[in-house]
């Protein structure tokens, strides 16, 4: 339908001005959304691209320098935080593709399948889902505390006590504490999101295999593996999306610390704007987020549109 | 319900099932109770956080520092739950987040349904290049943006105001809603349209009387899902709103357990309180949720 007339064609004076009749008709309900979306999302996001090339406090009083690119240089050559923040992300996104992701594929198939209480058992996978990343945070928070909280104590209890740490003290163990609370939220949506795909798996496929004598295996491999490929691929873009995008729980968790030991290239380009007042490196940190996501984004949707025209 | 399950699952294969059968159905069934007990302990740790924020909510001061975290309380401190609402201004924190939702939620849902519906009914000439452009918004990480945002809210003198909150609200849920409606209208017969043009309908009462109508499975799923993020959305609100008086839900919590970080009973009490506006629309929408409602977000 949007494919170019070729030029010159006999229709083409009629048919472009159809399409600018249709352009005019659909212009009243693209409007406000549009309007919202530049103004509000992207101008923002372009801003700080922008930004990046300056040097500023943030300060109204103050006007921007332009500094051309040495916010860049002072990142990747004198800010050690920046490459711990990049490198958490990177293990962040790694751990997300694959704890919870196999987790909640196998709560799914599990789930999937007819059993007293399943409800029950989806349910409480899921709940934790809807409560607040920055909730979440202040609960683990608190069954983290050296000696208040439930892990210590548990461990004492069954007398592992020499197992006790500082769980988010501890430099070393603290991103991988958070990341701990993160799998417990985060689990439930992509089961979810699974078990919506095993609804699309074909029934009749897996009677047919089962009456062939494949045994659960088999039937797993040849038909529901296959038939999940599509819900596969959204869920690998989803979690990296949001392994890029967590900020709520390492805010309430540790905020960052100790020692930027769990700092986050969303959280530092955050804290470089307003904690540092440095709204130019903290402008570039956001460029190279935002390089990285569209890097993921824009060929998956290259592939999605290109899926939708078949 | 758990404790008589694994007999009723026991049971449950016809006893007259004979010959050949039986075997392998008795091999399937242990199976499945393994099954059914591994999922039983799964759930059990994941409900354990829980729990155990429950005892603590209803625990002294004395009973949470002496006591281990899964013991029953002493005596009964139902009185946190009053002091957190107290102490953490719920009522005020609560109005604010709700008066949001109330607003944003059936906006945004309806502005992003009528995007949707210029892209995927009207399908003018760049419609998919704007899909994409709108799709790829709805995946970029907001925090990139927030820095100028806060500039851009301060030049329309709109900072520290809930109004100021439900416009970067509403750009930042618009996105993933018409991405997902564009779907459904697409997959709306032309021949249904076209019936309705030739009877007279106008352009507005295609959308609103037909195609809007049609998607209500899909709006229904959209509205929890803005719902609950709503609720929940913490970096946006942490970075436009100061004063206390204009804190929403989750601003309320972070204060909450930063400033009274050891008032666990209190802290925990609050964090139940704070989630059940979400928890009922869970509870109300539970099959949505459970049985695939989100089959439109995942395009097979």
């Amino acid at each position: 339908m949007t494919v170019l007339d070729p030029v010159g064609t006999r229709s083409a004076q009629p048919a472009k001005r159809r399409r600018d009749r249709r352009f005019l008709r659909a212009l009243p309900y693209l409007l406000p959304a549009a309007v919202l979306y530049v103004w509000f999302l992207a101008y923002p996001m372009l801003d700080a691209v922008r930004l990046s090339f300056y040097e500023w406090s943030g300060f109204r009083s103050e006007d921007p320098e332009f500094v051309g690119l040495s916010n860049y240089e002072r990142m990747l050559t004198a800010d050690p935080v920046f490459w711990t923040s990049l490198k958490n992300s990177i293990i962040w996104v790694v751990l997300s593709l694959l704890v919870p992701m196999t987790l909640s594929l196998v709560l799914a198939l599990a789930l999937n399948q007819k059993m007293a209480g399943r409800n029950v058992f989806r349910a409480v996978f899921y709940i934790p889902a809807v409560f607040a990343s920055i909730t979440v945070a202040a609960m683990w928070r608190w069954i983290y505390n050296p000696t208040l909280g439930a892990v210590n104590q548990i461990l004492e209890g069954v007398g592992l006590g020499s197992w006790t740490q500082q769980w988010l003290g501890d430099p070393d163990i603290a991103l991988y504490s958070v990341f701990v609370a993160a799998v417990w939220q985060g689990v439930g949506f992509t089961m979810v999101l699974f078990l919506a795909g095993l609804q699309q798996v074909p029934q009749e496929l897996i009677d047919a295999a089962k009456v062939d004598g494949a045994g659960r295996w088999q039937v797993f491999k040849a038909v529901t593996l296959p038939a999940l490929r599509p819900t596969t691929v959204v869920v690998v873009i989803l979690t990296i999306i949001n392994s890029l995008k967590v900020f709520d729980l390492i805010v309430g968790m540790t905020g960052g610390g100790p020692a930027q030991s769990t700092q986050v290239l969303a959280l530092w380009s955050y804290t470089q704007s307003f904690s540092n007042h440095s709204f130019g490196m903290g402008g570039a940190v956001a460029t190279v987020l935002l390089l990285l996501s569209l890097c993921l984004v824009v060929p998956y949707m290259i592939w999605s549109m290109k899926g939708e025209e078949h | 319900m758990p404790t008589n399950t694994p007999t009723r699952l026991a049971t449950g294969v016809p006893a007259a099932l004979a010959g050949e059968g039986v075997r392998r159905r008795r091999h399937t069934d242990y199976v499945t109770v393994g099954l059914w007990i591994s999922l039983l302990i799964s759930a059990a740790v994941w409900a354990l956080p829980f729990i155990f924020m429950f005892l603590t909510s209803v625990k002294s001061r004395a009973d949470v520092s002496s006591l281990p975290t899964w013991a029953l309380p002493t005596e009964w401190a139902w009185t946190n739950y009053a002091d957190a609402v107290e102490t953490g201004d719920l009522w005020v924190t609560g109005a604010n987040s709700l008066l949001i939702a109330v607003v944003k939620v059936p906006l945004g849902i309806l502005l992003a349904a009528a995007a949707a519906f210029a892209l995927g009914r009207l399908r003018f000439r760049w419609h998919r290049v704007l899909l994409c452009v709108f799709a790829v918004g709805s995946m970029v990480p907001i925090q990139i943006g927030l820095g100028p945002l806060f500039n851009t809210m301060l030049s329309l003198d709109l900072l520290d105001s809930r109004a100021g909150l439900v416009l970067p609200y509403l750009a930042f849920g618009i996105p993933y809603q018409i991405f997902m409606l564009y779907g459904f209208f697409r997959a709306i017969p032309d021949e249904l349209e076209e019936s309705a043009r030739v009877d007279g309908a106008s352009t507005f009462r295609i959308f609103w009387q037909i195609c809007l109508p049609l998607a209500k499975p899909a709006l229904a799923a959209l509205f929890i899902l803005d719902f609950v993020a709503t609720w929940n959305e913490y970096a946006i609100a942490t970075t436009l709103l100061q004063s206390q008086d204009h804190w929403t839900i989750p601003l309320a919590v972070q204060g909450f357990s930063s400033q009274h970080s050891t008032d666990y009973g209190a802290l925990n009490a609050f964090i139940f309180m704070s989630a059940i506006p979400v928890l009922i629309v869970y509870l109300l929408f539970q099959r949505y949720f459970v049985q695939g409602a989100f089959a439109g977000a995942v395009k097979g």
